[in-house]
């Protein structure tokens, strides 16, 4: 820490947040969101993930090197390091693992439209693809080629039956504000509005409450 | 490979969470700042009181390298006021989440942390159990925190098994609420439900049970939704052909 990070701190006009804290706060945000969200939700922007793999790396060197020299004093530090490391990326493997599962569970969902194709990464939608490709030959040599030819399509919508399983965007979800706004929601019985404050946490369909996630005024918890 | 957990946080990931709450601690040995991930550590020099992520904290108590303070709320008194709020003052509701942290801007204002950053912080990243978080407000946190405290560092805690009784019937008292909340739902489903002042484990652990029930009125009542939607629906459309902020989206 220099002089810079001091006065960076007590400074009234700057927001004080490092970089390194909000990337943390979003990568966590983004984790539990995808483990509470019934659908998949969009990769994020901005190179975040390009970011934090860096600073993984990075990290990953850095170990490397310490662990050259086994001087006892540097030996706390790198036990602190390694336990962070070990965090850091519980926090990126479970982010993934969570988006494979939806995208395993809905994967022709997912590839139907290029909205729902957009909120995939490229790795994603080439695992999606390849991944779909693989289940539709297999499907197609075990069974399949025994059906007459209408029949053997994985992705039928006739007779106002779609066969691709999509996600139930009405599954109830929690949310805490992030700031003070009214709050719409849908309900069996009645449709309510509610002033919602800071930090409240509420009950609410996931259908009514994605415009207000996306907005960034409330988080998934 | 894919995550086989169903979604909603389990109470391990709760605690993980948790883990990244900071935390007052006096050190007791001299450490350099270390470079990490999420920033660099401050370097501690005792007696000075600086503040660090809990499971940090945690593995320097292990090492009978720092003491942690606990924070104000975690105090006996504090917890006595919380349980007469909850039981006397106001037996329906939680009680009130600590306000937003608040910063003076130089010119004699308060405003909110949050105001105006990119990157809103919300719970673990509020500093809402270091030893400057009000005392008498129960951070989202609260109730794992309280208990790693108490697991690993209970010599730290002044007067533990007393902390320990009345953070014992703080749970039943608020568990108590939840259950109640839920059985008002027999009376019908609106659509949005307010839980202000719950805390993460306290979710976690009903979680499955409120949305069950919530889902499962949904399922049933989905006809009669329908119906009175369409009934809206024709009614607005009578009125006046604008269509109502309800309808949109769906």
């Amino acid at each position: 820490m220099d002089i810079d990070d001091i006065l960076r701190e007590v400074d009234p006009t700057s927001s004080g947040v490092p970089n390194e804290t909000s990337d943390l706060q979003s990568l966590t945000r983004l984790w539990v969101a995808e483990r509470s969200a019934p659908e998949l939700l969009e990769w994020p922007s901005g190179g975040l993930f390009e970011r934090i793999n860096d600073r993984i790396k990075a990290q990953i060197e850095k170990i490397e090197i310490l662990t050259g020299d086994m001087d006892p004093k540097t030996n706390f530090a790198l036990i602190v390091i390694q336990t962070e490391l070990e965090r850091y990326k519980f926090l990126v493997r479970s982010y993934l693992r969570a988006r494979i599962a939806k995208i395993d569970k809905h994967t022709l969902h997912y590839l139907s439209s290029e909205e729902l194709r957009s909120r995939l990464s490229e790795t994603e939608l080439a695992y999606a693809t390849r991944h779909q490709a693989l289940l539709h030959n297999h499907y197609l040599s075990s069974f399949l080629s025994s059906f007459p030819t209408q029949l053997q399509n994985l992705n039928d919508t006739a007779g106002n039956v779609s066969m691709i399983d999509s996600p139930d965007l009405d599954a109830a979800v929690f949310i805490r504000m992030l700031r003070d706004r009214p709050v719409t929601g849908q309900g069996t019985d009645a449709d309510i509005t509610l002033n919602a404050s800071n930090g409240e946490v509420l009950i609410l369909r996931w259908s009514s409450a994605k415009s207000i996630v996306e907005d960034g005024d409330a988080e998934l918890v | 490979m894919a995550l086989p957990l169903p979604p909603g946080l389990v109470p391990s990931e709760v605690a993980f969470l948790c883990e990244m709450e900071h935390v007052t601690i006096v050190p007791r040995q001299r450490l350099e700042s270390i470079e990490l991930l999420s920033g660099a550590t401050p370097s501690l020099r005792p007696p000075r009181r600086e503040n660090i992520p809990l499971w940090l904290a945690l593995l320097l108590k292990k090492q009978r390298r720092a003491n942690i303070l606990p924070p104000p709320w975690l105090h006996v008194d504090s917890l006595r006021d919380l349980i007469h709020h909850e039981t006397v003052t106001d037996p329906t509701g939680w009680s009130l989440p600590p306000p937003p942290p608040v910063r003076a801007d130089g010119r004699g204002n308060a405003r909110r942390l949050n105001s105006d950053a990119t990157t809103v912080l919300s719970p673990p990243f509020l500093p809402s159990c270091t030893s400057s978080a009000p005392a008498g407000a129960l951070p989202y946190h609260w109730f794992e925190f309280a208990e790693m405290l108490l697991a690993h560092a209970s010599d730290d805690v002044p007067s533990a098994s007393d902390v320990r009784s009345l953070l014992r019937d703080l749970q039943e008292v608020r568990a108590a609420k939840m259950r109640t909340s839920i059985a008002g739902l027999e009376s019908g489903v609106d659509g949005v439900m307010s839980l202000l002042g719950v805390g993460a484990m306290e979710l976690s652990e009903s979680r499955g049970f409120v949305t069950g029930v919530v889902e499962g009125v949904r399922k049933l009542g989905a006809s009669a939704e329908a119906s009175r939607r369409e009934e809206e629906e024709e009614r607005g459309g009578a009125d006046d052909d604008e269509p109502s902020d309800d309808d949109m989206g769906i």
